[in-house]
């Protein structure tokens, strides 16, 4: 479970003044759920996943977050270019003491669930762009991580390969349990994917309001109840920017 | 195809040598063979293995002291925003000064040794690979540090796994060019204040106007240049460059 009860996120500026980032955050996340922070770009949507994964430090309030095993993905790849594809899976194992060919014998196998089998030996700049993320979610995934966080991990594809690998994170998804923060600024991806939506508004950033998604898994792309749901959230955007 | 290509350029080498040599007389361009026959000459009566040694002595100690130098200074300069600003004066005068000035400072300092040689070599080359491991540093990929911390690596892994790997092919290519600039002011060196090596006996041969033992040391000289080159360095940068030499750049998309 993951908890923010009041967070606020100041950051000191170099001409001494304070910059609020975060503004009384507050939401609960149960174990197992796949939620999306959904907000414009440089609203504070990634310090909040910084917070989560204690990678900077919160000014007040209370954070509390059950499992201390935390996966990343991020918008870039950010895979180390000279490794093969499965040592690059292997990475974060590697400060375990665990044998060489059990780390491998992990990455090969979380190469499969993402559909990688067969590229275990292929050097990343080999890879399209939607196959290194895959790479990615493969990594964060071999550690076995309580909370898998990914910050906007499919914006920097194109559409095609964005559904296609939304789909397969569902997949995935719901064949490990994690639980699932999930960032992005766009309606129709957290539409698709959460159970519940975050809004989170401009700077300094607030929950502006919460939404759940109650159609089932797995959903397909054009499905009616999905597109009545995005266009109250286009609403609920218009209103938020216009009180502001 | 590359094999044929190599070999034609060093047989087009050597036939204009042969023509030039048709051309002048043997005191001005002496033939392939007669520069041939005064090396093995050379080899055989052991002088080349001495000299050759004496150089290659002062050039390897000269290389790894430029290197430790440069990496000090380069890493310095390129981790600490104070040691830049600091350092930069300093690495900006050792480039501009001629290696010609170390030199003759060191052996005025140090004496006619081994020791001024080397001192000479590291203070006149290193401020190049100072400032190429610098500029590495500061094109490094940042992303990649955030994400070894995000996945909670060591400081010490993120250090061995994430950026010394990226500054490698920096180190690789700043070897290869202080290598050269290492056999330059050696032979400097040992023209002006040295008894033995290549430049002494450059300089000997020079005093005597024997043109085809003058040829016989620059053409060893080469033949080490590229037996390191070619047996050395290009193997391993293949190596540890194998992740890159597999992807064709694409210049027309």
């Amino acid at each position: 479970m993951i908890a923010l009860k009041e967070v606020r996120k100041e950051y000191l500026q170099p001409n001494g003044e304070r910059l609020r980032v975060l503004e009384n955050i507050t939401f609960e996340i149960a174990e197992g759920m796949f939620s999306s922070l959904l907000g414009p770009s440089g609203c504070g949507k990634s310090t909040i996943l910084n917070l989560i994964a204690k990678l900077d430090r919160h000014t007040s309030g209370d954070i509390l977050v059950n499992g201390n095993k935390i996966g990343f993905v991020f918008q870039q790849p950010r895979l180390l270019n000279w490794r093969t594809v499965t040592d690059n899976v292997a990475l974060p194992l590697e400060r375990d003491n665990s044998d060489k060919r059990g780390r491998r014998e992990l990455a090969v196998k979380y190469l499969d669930l993402v559909g990688l089998s067969g590229f275990e030996n292929y050097y990343p700049l080999q890879l399209s762009g939607g196959m290194q993320q895959r790479v990615a979610i493969a990594r964060a995934l071999v550690i076995d991580p309580d909370i898998l966080l990914m910050d906007e991990p499919f914006s920097g594809l194109d559409e095609f390969t964005a559904r296609k690998l939304r789909q397969e994170l569902i997949r995935i998804w719901r064949e490990t349990g994690k639980t699932i923060v999930f960032v992005t600024h766009s309606i129709s991806e957290a539409v698709f994917l959460s159970e519940q939506i975050l809004i989170v508004s401009q700077k300094p950033a607030t929950i502006f309001k919460r939404v759940t998604v109650d159609v089932p898994y797995p959903r397909e792309y054009g499905d009616l109840r999905l597109f009545e749901i995005e266009t109250s959230l286009t609403r609920d955007f218009l209103e938020m920017n216009s009180e502001r | 195809m590359n094999t044929i290509h190599r070999i034609l350029s060093i047989v087009s080498l050597v036939l204009a040598w042969l023509i030039l040599s048709f051309v002048f007389s043997p005191t001005i361009v002496p033939g392939p063979f007669a520069v041939l026959q005064a090396m093995w000459e050379n080899v055989r009566s052991g002088q080349a293995f001495y000299h050759l040694y004496k150089t290659l002595f002062r050039v390897g100690f000269g290389l790894v002291l430029t290197m430790a130098l440069g990496i000090a200074f380069g890493t310095a300069m390129g981790l600490s925003r104070r040691a830049e600003v600091f350092l930069e004066s300093w690495v900006m005068v050792g480039l501009t000064l001629p290696a010609i000035v170390y030199s003759i400072i060191c052996l005025l300092w140090f004496g006619l040794n081994d020791f001024a040689a080397i001192v000479a070599i590291g203070a006149s080359a290193f401020p190049a690979v100072g400032i190429s491991i610098w500029q590495g540093i500061k094109g490094m990929d940042t992303q990649l540090v955030s994400m070894g911390n995000a996945f909670k690596l060591s400081k010490g892994a993120i250090i061995r796994k994430i950026i010394f790997p990226q500054l490698l092919p920096h180190i690789l290519a700043a070897m290869r060019y202080a290598l050269g600039i290492c056999w330059k002011i050696c032979t400097t060196v040992e023209l002006i204040g040295m008894s033995s090596g290549v430049g002494f006996m450059l300089n000997y041969w020079f005093g005597l106007f024997s043109m085809s033992q003058v040829f016989a040391w620059t053409l060893l000289f080469l033949l080490v240049m590229f037996a390191i080159e070619y047996l050395l360095f290009k193997p391993v940068e293949k190596r540890l460059t194998k992740w890159r030499n597999d992807v064709p750049i694409p210049l027309s998309a």
